[in-house]
């Protein structure tokens, strides 16, 4: 069961990345535009079981290393995904409220990605990855959080009806 | 609700933190492997990234135009005008005449320092999430580009080339936190360090404390040893602030690059530099001020009222 549904959840990571790579980085958007495919697996994961969105965040993380602009070293947004990916799961699993409805998706993702950054710039402190002036962390922070805040809506239906293709575990938002 | 499979779920997420960990120890110690992936990955990407590119030009000009409204407000004028004249044909000439007006304004650059470059066009800007500032060029090793090389814009310098793969390589762009350049003050000959600061503004430090640096002095890249990563004499930028705090031991100031690395789409990367260094030559002309007509109101006060 688990190896079907990998299996068909990899081709949609793979499409969706290189349509990050190829179509969403084209544009320079005011405060640091935002990242669909981290979108993606951040709703993936918070409508996923704990179990499923560890190996989300784990397969996301890989593609997100692999990517060029990715700064740091191979296996950084590894761990960095896995953590949230699990973190927001399991926080929300079984509770209605929070993955049952659009609004509570929603929350999660943007707040899911807020730590993302964090996270990274703790782990690149650690690694000695030079990230930047505080002003502009501030900046590229807020502004992919209201990125997110305004994309998630619009895609979320998309996701979630994929997610039902692949899992057909439960309704679609 | 709890869920249930928790221990299993436990041993999956340690078994993939300690892959991820292996995966960072071993790229810091430099295992060729993972190099090896992220350039295979980067040679699979760059066709989707060169037709994105391809395609959404015309969107891509249209958005910069968009966040660029009040800079741009001249520009968008005349080419309103423009439109008028050529109608249908607007669309995609504008794309070319922009990229063709950035060549001619590097190769001017290039010609006067005699550089050798490889002119390239921007396929893929990097992602700002990782807090970096790149760009995908759309050349690679093919065209006799190398790790460490100069990349020049229309105005100056752009950044240098930070990896490279056989048709594409990644230039880390002089407004990136972890950019640092040397830089000689053009006529004054001082010298500093600029580094990125993650915008279009990069902040300057003397090395020096002797010498002082004024509002609008132009920096000139310093070069390197055998012209990598940088070229002497490229034009950087040129100085908008100065700290004269007491507590430095030598002077600060902020830079503003030439670049505007909001729109870049051609850029040349130098692949062998002149013989002679080229001194002050590049130096760009300073703009010449547009007089603003003065209006003068004289006002006569009326006569009082008279009851």
């Amino acid at each position: 069961m688990l190896t079907r549904q990998i299996s068909l959840s990899a081709p949609i990571f793979l499409s969706i990345f290189i349509f990050q790579e190829a179509v969403v980085n084209q544009f320079k958007l005011p405060g640091g535009g935002f990242s669909l495919f981290g979108i993606f697996a951040l709703v993936w994961a918070v409508i996923s079981t704990p179990e499923i969105a560890a190996l989300t965040g784990f397969g996301a993380g890989i593609l997100m290393d692999m990517s060029h602009s990715a700064g740091g070293p191979v296996g950084q947004w590894t761990l960095i995904m896995i953590i949230v990916c699990y973190g927001v799961s399991y926080l929300g699993y079984g509770d209605g409220n929070i993955n049952g409805n659009p609004i509570g998706v929603v929350f999660f993702v943007v707040v899911a990605n807020l730590i993302t950054g964090l996270l990274f710039l703790a782990s690149s402190a650690l690694l000695g990855v030079t990230t930047g002036s505080f002003g502009q962390i501030l900046l590229t922070l807020l502004g992919n959080s209201l990125w997110t805040l305004v994309i998630t809506p619009i895609v979320l239906p998309v996701f979630s009806f994929m997610h039902h293709l692949v899992f057909e575990t439960r309704s679609v938002l | 609700m709890r869920y249930g499979g928790e221990g299993r779920t436990r041993l999956l997420l340690i078994i993939l933190i300690v892959t991820a960990l292996f995966l960072i120890t071993l790229d810091l110690r430099g295992v060729a492997v993972l190099d090896g992936a992220r350039q295979g990955t980067q040679t699979i990407l760059s066709p989707f990234q060169k037709a994105g590119n391809f395609i959404l030009s015309p969107v891509k000009n249209f958005v910069t135009d968009i966040t660029h409204l009040g800079r741009t407000r001249n520009q968008i004028e005349k080419l309103r005008a423009d439109n008028a004249k050529l109608k249908a044909d607007l669309l995609n000439r504008k794309n070319a005449d922009a990229q063709l007006k950035q060549l001619e304004s590097i190769l001017d650059l290039a010609g006067t320092a005699g550089y050798k470059v490889v002119n390239t066009r921007v396929i893929s800007q990097g992602s700002s999430q990782s807090f970096s500032q790149t760009v995908t060029i759309d050349s690679g090793s093919n065209a006799g580009i190398k790790k460490n090389m100069t990349v020049l814009s229309q105005s100056g310098i752009a950044g240098v080339v930070k990896d490279v793969y056989p048709t594409s390589a990644l230039v880390m762009l002089a407004s990136d936190p972890a950019f640092k350049i040397g830089v000689r003050i053009a006529g004054t000959q001082q010298i500093g360090i600029l580094s990125g600061r993650g915008s279009r503004s990069g902040a300057l430090q003397l090395l020096d404390n002797l010498t002082t640096v004024k509002v609008g002095d132009v920096l000139l890249a310093r070069g390197s040893v055998a012209n990598r990563p940088f070229v002497p004499g490229v034009p950087v930028g040129y100085v908008t602030a100065v700290d004269n705090s007491a507590g430095e031991i030598a002077q600060t100031g902020t830079v503003r690059y030439y670049t505007n690395f909001g729109g870049l789409g051609v850029l040349a990367v130098v692949v062998a530099a002149s013989s002679s260094n080229p001194g002050d030559a590049l130096v760009p002309p300073k703009p010449v001020p547009t007089p603003i007509p003065t209006v003068t109101v004289y006002v006569t006060p009326s006569p009082s009222p008279t009851k």
